[in-house]
């Protein structure tokens, strides 16, 4: 009877000091998330947290849908100046510099500090741990990125008696297979262009920065202070837009970001330059036999990469941080990396994911897929740099002037240059 | 004669303009009711589905989006009708210390948009833990300095003697406010309420910024996962989504369609 007491009571205090614990280790994450490509991603994200909840159950975690990436991080910045941030949260790799300058945010590299969790770190593709790192700590790790690609109908190719397996890799050949493409009606009117590269808005400057990158330079270096608008590379890649216009291959005037992939869908371009997040909206409406290649290069491939990372915000617990980072490695652990490149279109951030087998199930069913792969090692960063959306404002005016032939290209780089280094100069 | 060729000129004119106001409506309707391929290319034989519709009803809970929208406006209505109704009917009718200058404070806000508070306001509500809240999106809302000023100018032209007459006859303020000066500005009332709802209905970045769960959020935020910017947007689901979370308004309006425009034109809001 007394020992039975005692049994009891041990077994009390044993519970009491496991939910004890427990609830040191337990932590109630939040994490905002954007979503920028189809809606039944939403329905991918939460399956993918719940599976991570239900393997954690001393832990929740909610995950709070925030609009496209420019209201998510409207929102979480909100909050975190509130006092109640997320603890977690998928906001653009270029929005690092506000995160740091708004001291928003952890760098992961203080939290994973164990030799398995830098082997972690490690284990993504080094292109896409660039912008994530600044002042030699890693800020982010990759989650959903993506980088442009070169799509074209081949069936277009094969009217024009051009080979559908060789798209034009360099701007020259551009040109030359761009007229080829183009088909005008009895009118003389242009019923197919030969290629569309929007130029208007955001999407038209991280395109533009593909263009300079295959000139061999960059439009922004990795300390965030320097924006490079006045380079030969910048005047090269606005000449040969204005050169695409000039030449009847492309509409002239601005070309629109949203419109683009429909324009390719309705045979009005035999090809264009856009995201791989939109390899599945392609696939699923294309009535035609189409390809992806390198985006075409002026010395050489080069493309920007763009998408968004995870990051840590502060004004969080240590219990909370080390939530987050599991929760961080559950959702790009290769098996996951893999249910989401196959569900968006973004690219796996990991060559390990590249290797399960529903990914190879999938670069069989869709061999584009690997284009973006194969093009990542010609990649370079997005335009990045503190006070991010007023400095890619100037090179956005610069690009949409000149195509509206309202201004010359080396006048209006060099009016942007002197812009940006009026905001920068401060942040050296 | 010429009076005849005025008519004629006018009416083709209000047809034009009806149609350049209604060719985006005719196209979300065409586009919503016909498979994406068709979003662009216009056949009369198209085939007609409405899958667009169940897969935009699938992708976001917009049952419980619907039930929060309307519980959203409804309290906001009535916090508006009764707020600025009392406080249009103190500038009115009593003479008080400072009036002229609080007035002038109200009409500041008028000023200030609402974007601009949004961190300050969701200071406020974290600190009350009213994020997260119907309760919360509906807050700084509550009152309104244009329902004020509305209301004022309206009760401001009730003739006087009406006033006196309800007064001599024995009824107290309250009395008065109820018989004589809320009947006459019934326009005014209509078409406030048909502004505020509207612009309720369409408030957007406000409450998805102070909001979490889907359980407390309005249909605007449904619509937003379908603006799908960086993989091209599918105007067919687009569009089946819009109408569907835009159809209770556009039913209302053609409900009361005869009162609302008799009432804007006498309220004088145009």
């Amino acid at each position: 009877m007394k020992l039975n007491r005692t049994s009891t009571l041990q077994a009390v205090m044993g519970a009491m000091l496991g939910a004890g614990v427990a609830s040191v280790q337990a932590a109630d994450l939040e994490f905002y998330f954007p979503v920028g490509v189809n809606a039944p991603a939403v329905a991918t994200i939460e399956a993918l947290t719940n599976a991570w909840a239900a393997k954690n159950p001393q832990h929740t975690v909610k995950a709070v849908y925030a609009g496209n990436y420019e209201e998510t991080t409207t929102k979480a910045l909100t909050a975190a100046q509130a006092g109640d941030p997320p603890q977690v949260a998928v906001l653009l790799a270029i929005d690092i510099f506000t995160l740091v300058e708004e001291d928003v945010i952890v760098p992961i590299s203080d939290i994973a500090t164990s030799a398995e969790d830098k082997a972690w770190m490690s284990s993504f593709y080094p292109s896409f741990m660039k912008d994530a790192t600044f002042e030699g700590k890693t800020y982010a790790i990759p989650f959903q990125r993506s980088t442009p690609v070169f799509y074209y109908n081949k069936d277009a190719f094969r009217e024009a008696g051009l080979d559908p397996d060789s798209p034009p890799k360099s701007w020259a050949e551009m040109i030359e297979v761009g007229k080829k493409l183009v088909v005008k009606d009895a009118n003389g009117n242009v019923t197919r262009w030969g290629t569309r590269i929007p130029t208007l808005g955001l999407g038209g400057a991280w395109l533009f920065g593909g263009l300079v990158v295959s000139k061999g330079d960059v439009l922004s270096t990795d300390t965030g202070t320097e924006a490079r608008f006045d380079t030969p590379a910048a005047k090269a890649s606005l000449d040969f837009l204005l050169q695409l216009a000039a030449e009847g291959v492309m509409q002239p005037g601005g070309i629109s970001w949203g419109d683009t992939p429909k324009a390719f869908l309705e045979r009005q371009t035999a090809s264009m330059w856009t995201s791989t997040g939109n390899l599945a909206f392609v696939s699923e409406n294309a009535e035609f036999d189409w390809g992806v290649g390198f985006l075409p290069g002026g010395d050489g491939p080069g493309a920007p990469i763009g998408g968004g990372n995870f990051y840590i915000f502060k004004g969080t617990t240590d219990e909370e941080r080390a939530a987050a980072l599991d929760f961080i490695k559950f959702m790009t652990s290769p098996e996951n990396a893999a249910v989401w490149a196959i569900a968006t279109g973004y690219v796996a951030p990991r060559p390990d994911a590249w290797e399960m087998p529903e990914m190879k199930a999938y670069v069989q069913r869709l061999p584009q897929a690997l284009v973006a792969l194969e093009q990542l090692p010609h990649a370079e960063r997005e335009f990045a740099v503190f006070q991010r959306a007023k400095v890619t404002q100037y090179l956005v005016d610069a690009i949409e002037s000149v195509l509206a032939g309202s201004a010359e290209p080396a006048a209006a780089l060099a009016a942007a240059q002197k812009k940006a280094d009026e905001v920068l100069k401060e942040y050296r | 004669m010429s009076q005849g060729l005025n008519r004629i000129a006018l009416g083709t004119l209000a047809f034009v303009l009806a149609g350049v106001w209604g060719l985006p409506f005719l196209y979300s309707v065409w586009t919503a009711f016909h498979p994406e391929k068709y979003s662009a290319t216009f056949q009369w034989d198209a085939p007609i589905t409405l899958m667009n519709f169940v897969e935009a009803w699938q992708a976001a809970p917009f049952g419980v989006y619907f039930v929060n929208t309307i519980i959203l406006i409804v309290t906001i209505l009535v916090a508006n009708l009764v707020l600025c109704t009392l406080v249009a009917y103190a500038f009115v009718r009593y003479r008080f210390r400072w009036a002229g200058f609080l007035f002038g404070l109200v009409m500041v806000q008028l000023l200030i948009s609402p974007e601009i508070l949004i961190v300050e306001n969701y200071l406020t509500l974290s600190r009350a833990g009213l994020t997260d809240t119907i309760l919360g999106i509906a807050l700084p809302y509550l009152t309104s300095a244009f329902g004020i000023f509305l209301l004022r100018q309206t009760f401001k032209v009730v003739p006087r003697s009406l006033d006196e007459a309800a007064q001599i006859e024995g009824a107290g303020a309250w009395r008065v406010l109820w018989t004589v000066y809320v009947p006459l500005a019934r326009p005014v009332y209509l078409a406030y309420g048909l502004v505020s709802i509207s612009f309720h209905w369409n408030n957007f970045l406000w409450p998805l910024i102070v909001t979490n769960s889907p359980e407390v959020r309005p249909v605007t935020v449904g619509l937003s996962v379908f603006a799908t910017v960086e993989s091209g947007v599918e105007w067919s689901l687009v569009n089946a989504a819009t109408l569907m979370t835009t159809a209770p308004l556009i039913v209302t309006f053609l409900v009361f369609q005869r009162q609302f425009v008799a009432n804007f034109m006498r309220a004088g809001i145009k």
